[in-house]
């Protein structure tokens, strides 16, 4: 796992050798967006979600949605907003809200699982009751179960982020604190991402890492007293870092058609792994089909 | 001067408008435009353009002395007033056609597709 994290940290860090390296502002390093004009999309194919959570179902894509607007400094995309405070040639700094993943494990509408059709059961349920095995975390069999699980409340994250453009791809850094003091908790990320264009194809490429607090991992993975005294003990939620690799490639049909292909693959954090809540040290997405913009 | 051209002092081709901007949904230019001519000493003459719905048009009328066209263009259009017989030009007047201006555009911080 440390080799894994050594490379993708080093993927990121490299591409800042080529800081002094100018990219253009628009082309296919770099995505653009008319101004004061809102882009509406949507995507019908399959994929699929895997989750974490023992006993929670996987979940299905078969619908995604885009839309966006961006006026002269303010910007909304996909549920989030942001603030441009200084668009130079070579980065860019917001102010923006964001969501993180952690919420959509447990709720079926969570904003990450917007439109995504299928019959999960999102209802809490014992865990440890099930009778399948984990392939990657093995827990005695004595311990006990927990129980009922409480909520766990989606929140908004707000804080601050810059873009760095060279020409080896962007580098994405964030620092984001919980809005609605749900856990006010906190998580910062750091992101490389590199576009490719050949002829119709677009490629983007991403390698992540996110770090969470220890509030935010406690509220999410944690086990209430009221959900299993001995685990409440027994796990004591740190703060994590996740690792993941993304994928996104488009072929321009038409003007308005594109194929779509994503994929994403996160390695979640050992702190949380050690939670009773997860039986899997990853989750992973992948959705292919056709994407309309409006 | 070749031998069989003459003055063409009397002979003035005038349109209007002379300029368009197209629209910025569909980029063309919809307009109806009126070419005007000067004829003396009078001649058969025709008028010729790069405009593929009006490639030549000629009048025999000295009375004659002007063409409404309804036009749609994506470029600039060249009318010429030639000599019906003689094919000599006679004037010439081009209507330009500008693009609107490009919208403006920024930096999308997000890939449209990274919901997940």
């Amino acid at each position: 796992m440390k080799k894994l994290k050594v490379l993708l940290l080093s993927c990121i860090l490299l591409p800042i050798l080529a800081w002094a390296d100018v990219v253009d502002s628009c082309g296919e390093k770099v995505e653009c967006i008319e101004i004061g004009r809102w882009d509406v999309g949507i995507a019908l194919g399959y994929g699929n979600r895997t989750n974490p959570l023992k006993d929670y179902d996987d979940i299905p894509i078969y619908l995604v949605p885009t839309f966006a607007y961006y006026g002269d400094s303010w910007f909304f995309e996909n549920g989030n907003f942001g603030y441009t405070l200084s668009e130079q040639e070579k980065f860019t700094i917001n102010l923006t809200t964001s969501f993180s993943s952690d919420s959509a494990y447990f709720h079926r509408w969570d904003p990450s699982n917007i439109f995504i059709a299928g019959t999960n059961k999102f209802e809490p349920r014992t865990l440890l009751s099930s009778t399948a095995t984990s392939p990657t975390i093995l827990k005695a069999a004595q311990e006990p179960e927990v129980g009922e699980l409480e909520k766990r409340h989606f929140t908004y994250f707000g804080g601050v982020e810059a873009f760095f453009y060279t020409r080896a791809g962007t580098i994405n850094l964030s620092l984001a604190h919980d809005l609605l003091n749900v856990h006010q908790g906190t998580e910062a990320k750091l992101k490389w991402l590199y576009n490719l264009a050949i002829e119709d194809w677009k490629f983007e490429m991403a390698l992540t890492f996110d770090w969470k607090s220890e509030e935010l991992v406690d509220y999410y993975y944690g086990i209430r007293p009221g959900e299993s005294r001995y685990w409440s003990q027994a796990y004591q939620a740190k703060s994590a870092l996740n690792t993941g690799i993304e994928f996104t490639s488009h072929y321009v049909i038409t003007e308005h058609w594109d194929l779509l292909l994503l994929a994403r693959y996160t390695h979640i954090g050992d702190e949380i792994v050690a939670s009773p809540l997860l039986n899997e040290d990853y989750t992973s997405t992948f959705f292919v089909g056709a994407a309309y913009r409006f | 001067m070749a031998a069989d051209e003459y003055d063409t002092s009397g002979y003035t081709l005038k349109m209007t408008p002379e300029f368009c901007i197209t629209s910025e949904d569909e980029l063309t230019c919809d307009l109806t435009v009126v070419l005007e001519w000067e004829n003396e000493p009078f001649r058969p003459i025709c008028i010729l353009s790069d405009y593929k719905e009006m490639t030549k048009w000629c009048a025999e009328s000295a009375q004659l002395h002007s063409l409404t066209l309804n036009i749609k263009a994506t470029d600039d259009i060249q009318f010429v007033m030639i000599d019906k017989e003689t094919h000599q030009t006679l004037a010439g007047v081009k209507l330009k056609v500008t693009p609107a201006s490009e919208p403006k555009v920024r930096r999308r911080y997000r890939n449209p597709w990274s919901l997940f």
